[in-house]
């Protein structure tokens, strides 16, 4: 048997996946980066190695994506995460011709043909807005955890509009809300309708009359997922693991790229 | 390999306020800033000064802050902050045309804030078209005139213009024949060193940028015959108004397998693509380039010529594969021009992407992942 | 519940419907046979001559801000491919025309119809841009009228011929061609005569925000700026001054104060926040500030008995931008910083406002340095809160209050 991984390092948490000749996904991973990249890279390989019962001699190709993707000596070769989300993305959903990659540092949209090629990206790499960061940091401020935000959400009866884009701002925002008496589940659907807003803004004319699919860790929380397909007005499709995708494409390309050979 | 020239332009360029106050030093000389696109220099070179283009240094902005926030450009930000910091004390002057609104806001804090007794401000016209634009275009030439002769002390006749048209119309000349060489020999220059190289024109007095770039081919050649350069899927770089792409930026574009063949950025071809007709009317001339629509400028109101066009006749010229918009942060009048523009590069199936060129450096990684991922789109991955 | 208590004018509240009508009567001036223009800049009295219907760019952005649609045309914009950080004014056109080209549903009321001519007075490049963009997307017919803004007292004159020669030469037979008319200098003229009476109405209004306390604020006469300006001429501009002004009078004569008590004057720089007037006002309200006077809605039309209703009216309505105060000339710093000091005196004036849009940059370069030249020589402190006129995502008010509550609490610390 063949075996095949990906590595995906991001900016908030590494993922990494086993994939056997056969496509099935027989390991997976996924941790925090922090600081020390490379350290990062290794344990979470090693913990999907684990969860495949497998040893790193058993691999024969990997690919590693993702911001740290150049830290991480062990890998054969180092592909960018859009080409790999979009890759990943088709693997699950065929008929989707559009990625919203909603990460720890940035939100990415890429258009993909139905072979999962990437045609088109755009990325929003200015400020935090629009990320997972953003979402921790306005969790925070609530004094909640991401699953209560989301829960906290559904119950929420009005609109509350939070409407600063840059984080800072609109802590201070979230903080003077809560302050005046607006009720915590108002202003978490605002946080996430903020979000979605935003990332309205860079997909629109991208994802507008296709099949959308939904990636990155953000695409976990159910409060952001309902946002944005309403806001997009179209149903997303989510993977089980959709924080795992990019590891999943890495895998995929690995395992091309070593019949290439 | 011999790269002596070649060393100077980067040394001038890395350092050009301890160039300028080392020449000032050794010639006497008054020395005047321009800021920033579509200064008529030759004027400024007939009175016997040295004309010199707005430099933003490479410092982050601190003092500056307090005088121009920051959702202004980079440049406006940092030569605002050089002024107050006085590092450019050895200035003897700043002409400063009325391009954009920052351009517009810069006199007053200049004259709140420093002794220069020579703040010009021109007044272009921003649009083309009828004589009478094309009129008063020439009358803020005569302005000019005026008020160089007063800085300097010196009657500018029409013989000297036309002689300053000549020394310059050289070094057009001269760079241009640069481009052309790296044009045939694709990746023989880094994008980076062909900065420095119209940087080093835009600092240097023109007679002695005029000998060192003869050196520069000369060492060209010298490495064509060597054989030896890099490849990449060839791309041409526009935008980057009034102010440098930071090198390091040029080095990614050419680290992730891309090289530029031309550009259209201000220190690049925008600076010297147009010359000037040698004529007894040497400010007829002028006009005749000002109003010309070439390169077109988003700072000017030109509801006939599109720029997108311009770059792909420069991709076409050049057998280019893709285009990348430098944009300067928070420069309004490329921002505003932007979308059309995108849109047109869509259509024609031009593969594009847009990299924002902040003043300070930030995350280059997130440019590498976007550059990267560029390539394999168009490479097919 | 604040300890201040704001009187609202009677007057102001008629505003709303002649501003509805103008902007009712460009809507269907199509379905009425009547040519349209869009302007930009200073210059829409001449299609107003020629009978056309105007729409004016920042009058536009101050209504579809007022209504409520601002959000939504920029959004709409941006999904368009406009960029985040560019000019809200320019963006919210594109954001119109995106809508009308896609057919994207939005209040009706925010759309216009397509100009038969798009006169674009350019101050700025941005106002190019929204001519062009237009011009690109939509193939509007533009005509240019380069505005540039004097730097020195010696340019002023000289610009100004400048100006008048491109409209006798580019903007009178543009509109000639687009009517199948001559230019009707008689109807200018018409226009000049009742701008004159509206605006010395006006002037006299400007007067009772010299009393302390004053019978009413600046935001006041910014929602009573259209008839001085882009409803020149209409017959509801003088009736309006005129009961305004009895208002003021009456309201002087009775002691009656905009704010009770009048705590601190201010003075505001910059555009008028178009979309966040109601905001603004209850902060400020809170803290007992009201504002009075500030360069931009001094623009309009402040020497008005110099406006000569007998002689030519292009030269006499071009003399009003420049020579005589006006758009063109108050964009300069330079030439402004000494009318502000002068103002801080005759409108006894406690502190500063500088309002520094982020979209924007004609007003925000060097507002601390007109607030360190006013220090100097008035001895009054301000404070620059950075901000959109119709953006409220760059609008922090958190923020923005802390500082104004800062403002505050210098002015305090400097009458003790
Ligand atoms: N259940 C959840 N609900 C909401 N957010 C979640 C949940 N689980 C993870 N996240 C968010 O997902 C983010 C991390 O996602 P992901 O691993 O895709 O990012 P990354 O790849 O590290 O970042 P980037 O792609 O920007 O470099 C974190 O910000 C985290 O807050
Ligand atoms: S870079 Fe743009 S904003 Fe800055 S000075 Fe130049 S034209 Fe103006
Ligand atoms: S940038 Fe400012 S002055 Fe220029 S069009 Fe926009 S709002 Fe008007
Ligand atoms: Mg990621």
């Amino acid at each position: 048997m063949l075996y095949f991984a990906g590595i995906d390092i991001g900016s908030l948490c590494t993922k990494s996946l086993i994939l056997n000749e056969d496509d099935a996904i027989i390991g997976t991973s996924i941790k925090r980066s922090g600081a020390a990249y490379r350290g990062a890279g290794e344990d979470a390989l090693n913990a999907a190695l684990k969860d495949a019962n497998l040893k790193s001699e058993d691999l024969n190709y990997i690919i590693s994506t993702g911001y740290g993707r150049s830290r991480i000596p062990i890998a054969d070769e180092q592909i960018t995460e859009i080409t790999c989300h979009a890759r990943g993305s088709s693997f699950i959903f065929p008929e989707a011709r559009a990625v919203i990659d909603i990460g720890g540092q940035d939100s990415k949209v890429i258009e993909i043909n139905s072979k999962g090629r990437v045609l088109k990206f755009v990325m929003n790499d200015k400020c935090a807005a629009g990320t997972g960061r953003f979402l921790e940091v306005m969790a925070g401020s609530l004094d909640i955890d991401l699953e209560q935000m989301s829960e906290l959400a559904k119950q929420s009866k009005k609109e509350v509009q939070i409407s600063s884009m840059c984080t800072v701002f609109a802590e201070s925002e979230v903080i003077s809300l809560f302050a005046g008496g607006t009720e915590k589940a108002e202003i978490a659907s605002g946080i996430y309708r903020a979000i979605a807003r935003r990332v309205t803004g860079l997909a629109s004319h991208i994802v507008s009359g296709k099949k959308v699919t939904m990636t990155g860790g953000v695409a976990k929380s159910k409060g952001m997922v309902w946002a944005l397909s309403k806001k997009l007005k179209t149903e997303l499709l989510v993977a089980d693991d959709p924080q795992i995708i990019g590891a999943l494409g890495a895998a995929l390309i690995a395992k091309t790229k070593f019949n290439n050979l | 390999m011999k790269q002596r020239a070649l060393n100077q332009c980067m040394k001038v360029s890395g350092d050009p306020y301890g160039y300028l106050k080392e020449w000032k030093g050794n010639n006497n000389k008054k020395i005047i800033s321009c800021f920033a696109m579509n200064i008529p220099e030759e004027i400024i070179h007939a009175a016997g000064l040295l004309p010199v283009i707005a430099w933003r240094s490479n410092e982050s902005v601190s003092i500056g802050h307090s005088h121009v926030a920051s959702f202004n450009c980079g440049l406006t930000r940092s030569f605002i902050d050089d002024v107050l910091k006085e590092k450019l004390n050895f200035l003897d002057g700043v002409v400063i045309n009325r391009m954009c609104l920052q351009a517009q806001g810069i006199p007053f804090i200049l004259e709140q804030n420093t002794k220069w007794a020579n703040i010009i401000y021109m007044s272009l016209p921003a649009l083309y078209g009828s004589d009478c634009i094309r009129d008063f275009f020439k009358s803020e030439l005569d302005r000019l005139i005026i008020a160089m002769e007063k800085c300097s002390g010196n009657k500018i006749t029409t013989g000297k213009i036309v002689n300053s048209i000549e020394i310059y119309n050289h070094n057009r000349k001269l760079l241009s024949d640069i481009y052309e060489i790296r044009r045939k020999n694709i990746g023989i220059i880094s994008a980076r060193e062909m900065l420095s190289i119209v940087h080093s024109s835009m600092i240097m007095p023109k007679e002695e940028n005029n000998k060192l770039l003869l050196e520069v081919i000369e060492e060209l050649n010298l490495k064509v015959a060597e054989g030896n350069h890099k490849s990449g899927i060839p791309v041409v770089i526009y935008g980057s108004l009034c102010q440098t792409p930071h090198p390091e930026l040029l080095d990614l574009i050419e680290n992730t397998g891309m090289v530029v063949v031309d550009d259209d950025i201000f220190i690049g071809s925008r600076y010297f693509v147009n010359s000037l007709d040698i004529s007894d009317d040497p400010i007829e001339s002028m006009a005749n380039r000002y109003l010309s629509h070439i390169p077109p400028c988003p700072t000017k109101g030109d509801y006939k010529s599109n720029w997108s066009t311009y770059i792909s006749d420069i991709m076409n010229k050049n057998k280019a594969k893709a285009v990348i918009t430098l944009m300067i942060r928070y420069c309004p009048p490329h921002m505003c021009a932007y979308p059309d523009d995108q849109i047109n590069f869509e259509k024609k199936g031009i593969p594009e992407i847009m990299l924002e060129v902040e003043h300070e450096i930030i995350s280059l990684e997130q440019v590498r992942t976007r550059l990267q991922s560029f390539v394999e789109t168009i490479g097919g991955i | 519940m604040s300890e201040y208590k704001l009187n609202r004018l009677e007057t102001t509240k008629l505003i709303g419907n002649i501003v509805d009508k103008h902007w009712a009567s460009l809507r269907h001036a199509k379905e009425n046979g009547e040519k349209v223009a869009w302007c930009s800049g200073p210059v829409f009295a001449f299609p107003y001559a020629m009978d056309m219907k105007c729409h004016f760019m920042a009058g536009y952005s101050a209504y579809a801000g007022g209504r409520g649609a601002a959000q939504q045309l920029l959004e709409i914009a941006e999904e368009d491919g406009e960029l985040i950080d560019a000019c809200s004014y320019h963006k919210l056109h594109m954001g119109m025309a995106a809508a009308m080209r896609k057919n994207i549903p939005v209040r009706k009321d925010v759309i216009l119809p397509l100009p038969d001519l798009l006169i674009s007075g350019r101050l700025c490049p941005e106002m190019s841009h929204y001519a062009e963009g237009l011009y690109r997307k939509m193939g509007v017919r533009v005509t240019g009228v380069d505005v540039p803004p004097p730097h020195q007292k010696s340019e002023i004159k000289y610009f100004e011929k400048y100006v008048e020669r491109q409209i006798r030469e580019s903007l009178i037979p543009a509109l000639e061609e687009v009517c199948g008319k001559p230019f009707n200098y008689d109807r200018l003229t018409e226009i000049l005569i009742v701008l004159k009476e509206t605006a010395m109405l006006r002037n006299e209004c400007w007067e009772y925000l010299k009393l302390k306390p004053s019978p009413w604020t600046l935001w006041d006469y910014g929602v009573s700026i259209a008839p001085v300006f882009y409803l020149m001429g209409s017959p509801e501009a003088v009736p309006y001054y005129k009961k305004l002004k009895a208002e003021l009078a009456d309201r002087a004569a009775k002691k009656i104060a905009a704010l009770e008590p009048e705590k601190s004057r201010v003075y505001w720089d910059g555009w008028l926040p178009w979309a966040f007037l109601g905001k603004f006002s209850r902060i400020m309200c809170k803290l007992g500030m009201v504002p009075l006077v500030g360069r931009y809605p001094w623009e309009f039309f402040p020497h008005p008995e110099t406006i000569d209703t007998e002689g030519d009216p292009v030269a006499s309505f071009v003399k009003q931008v420049y020579s005589n105060g006006g758009q063109a000339k108050d964009n300069m710093p330079s030439l402004n910083l000494p009318v502000i000091q002068n103002w801080v005196e005759d409108y006894k004036i406690d502190g500063l406002i500088m309002f520094s849009s982020k979209s924007c940059r004609m007003w925000n370069l060097g507002h601390n340095d007109f607030i360190a030249a006013i220090e100097r020589q008035n001895g009054i402190p301000g404070v620059v809160i950075e901000g959109d006129m119709v953006d409220t995502r760059m609008n922090s008010f958190a923020q923005i209050e802390t500082r104004l509550e800062a403002l505050a609490e210098m002015i305090e610390a400097r009458k003790e």
